[in-house]
């Protein structure tokens, strides 16, 4: 018995070991830089960074950005594949169509944001073809859908990258949750096919698929690669920003990128406890 | 008649499930369907209901064809063997589906509700979700369900299979008092010998694809291939060790 127990605390002594003890230095190294009291040129106690970060705007835009990208991505990427499986449920779980979605998920993200930049830039396929079809005069009449302030851009990659997956995602979930049976016995309630879709199976294939949501939204918010090569120059998502507060020459600006760090990590923090438990209560009063 | 079903016949790859198969039922009447599984119950009730096609047949209800007309039109209920009722909504949510889509005032939808769960002996249950929920009290609000809509027939497809003898017992005599109470022409599909002569004020045995109905319960009993017989004998025997 007592070697059970001597067993399942070092388990879990190894498991903190790899997963929270480094987090946990992280944040604490982090926050020690950003108050001047770790570092090249610590100065000692100062809040002088944080101050700087939180009234200079220039974070709350990028956060904003960063919320923006990450709210559209993931809500187009779901409208599109929701629509795919409510047309043809039966068509994702096998045959041909089922593994050729697995193909974009394979392809680095870097690949994919230089894919988008060579299709939506001024000098891309699209502009060209616009500017064939006597859509445009010029580069200078196309659109900037890639490094402007609204990610368009970088939207469209996450979109490219999202929608396969949320397919695959939704179509198991079809099956898992019987939720052809249930449009069935919508049908002969009553039900017409937009009504038993609106009233029963996309309810539940969010709830169901909600936690996988957020976390996929936690991921598009703090993708690099796609905002480096997509994004503009200013408002810049929060993880290129702090990369760049990072690498700066002035070392003054080193903390900053620490502190933005931190916020950050906060936030989303914050947001992914509340919104998972709050689902998770849901669910459990349901299970 | 009521609901009128002639020849009807369906195959699923190389199988024959419906062979031909005709009978007719008068309104407000409850028929039991007995069938071992395989047998094609299923099928028959899913084509009845719109939610597959016949290879060749008619389904007449009221003496209009109802072949082309699509499930979400014909008024007719298809209970499955399990409650299945929607994991998104609670019980209150789940009778009143039907009536929301009917675009229902709120009030009328509250009091019908509230009526039918109050004929279920649910009260207190309203606001739980299905999870929370016993297995008799899940399928209690399955038949709330599909009967406040008033279908012009309901049908049933082995609904207590997943019960206990006890909580069988008591929905079997709720059912029959509900359906009795609402006159909906019921269709009671199950494979327990006892249940069918229970439930229908009609009887039917569904044998490879086949529908034969009898005129009265005497001669169902009276047919060995109902296994009555085989019953009867069983209980003798024990009876007289």
């Amino acid at each position: 018995m007592a070697g059970i127990y001597k067993g399942k605390y070092a388990s879990l002594g190894l498991f903190l070991a790899l997963t929270a003890l480094p987090i946990a230095l992280g944040i604490g190294y982090a926050l020690l830089r950003s108050m001047g009291l770790a570092g090249l040129g610590a100065e000692g106690f100062t809040l002088r960074h944080w101050e700087a970060v939180l009234s200079g705007g220039e974070f709350w835009r990028s956060l904003g950005l960063s919320f923006r990208v990450a709210g559209c991505s993931i809500g187009l990427a779901g409208v599109l594949a929701l629509a795919a499986v409510l047309k043809a449920p039966e068509r994702w779980q096998r045959g041909g169509l089922s593994w050729l979605m697995y193909l974009p998920l394979t392809l680095p993200a870097m690949v994919v944001a230089f894919v988008v930049f060579q299709m939506l830039s001024g000098a891309g396929l699209v502009s060209r073809l616009a500017y064939k079809l006597g859509l445009t005069s010029g580069i200078q009449d196309f659109p900037n859908w890639v490094n402007d302030s609204w990610g368009i851009g970088i939207i469209a990659a996450h979109v490219f990258m999202a929608t396969p997956f949320f397919i695959i995602l939704f179509a198991q979930l079809y099956q898992s949750e019987r939720l052809g049976e249930y449009a069935q016995l919508a049908a002969t309630l009553g039900a017409t096919a937009r009504q038993s879709a609106r009233r029963v199976i996309v309810p539940v294939l969010l709830r169901q698929s909600f936690p996988t949501l957020v976390l996929y939204f936690i991921f598009v918010m703090g993708s690099y690669e796609i905002p480096l090569l997509l994004g503009s120059q200013s408002p810049q998502m929060v993880s290129v920003l702090t990369i760049r507060k990072l690498q700066r020459f002035d070392l003054a600006d080193i903390p900053q990128a620490y502190a933005i760090g931190v916020l950050y990590m906060v936030f989303v923090a914050a947001a992914a406890v509340f919104l998972l438990r709050n689902n998770a209560e849901k669910t459990s009063s349901t299970c | 008649m009521f609901l009128q079903v002639s020849n009807l016949s369906k195959t699923f790859g190389k199988e024959q499930v419906l062979r031909n198969l005709s009978f007719a039922l008068d309104a407000h009447r409850m028929m039991s369907v007995l069938g071992r599984s395989g047998s094609g119950k299923t099928t028959l009730l899913k084509i009845i209901a719109g939610l597959e096609s016949p290879d060749n047949g008619r389904v007449e209800l009221e003496g209009k064809a109802m072949n082309e007309t699509p499930a979400h039109l014909r008024n007719i209920v298809y209970l499955y063997q399990e409650p299945l009722l929607f994991p998104h909504l609670n019980a209150f949510e789940n009778i009143a589906f039907g009536l929301r889509l009917r675009k229902w005032t709120e009030a009328d939808i509250r009091q019908k509700t509230e009526t039918m769960l109050d004929h279920l002996e649910l009260n207190g249950q309203a606001k739980k979700m299905p999870a929370q929920l016993s297995g008799g009290q899940r399928q209690r609000v399955a038949f709330g369900r599909a009967l406040i809509v008033e279908p012009k027939v309901l049908l049933l497809d082995e609904p207590f299979g997943a019960l206990d003898t006890e909580t069988r017992t008591a929905m079997q005599q709720l059912l029959k008092r509900m359906v009795a109470g609402s006159q909906i022409t019921t269709i009671f599909v199950t494979h327990d010998l006892k249940e069918a002569l229970l439930m229908g004020d009609e009887i039917a045995l569904m044998q490879d694809g086949l529908l034969k109905k009898y005129e009265t319960k005497a001669d169902f009993v009276q047919d060995a291939r109902t296994g009555v017989q085989e019953e009867i004998g069983f209980w003798t025997n024990i009876q007289s060790r």
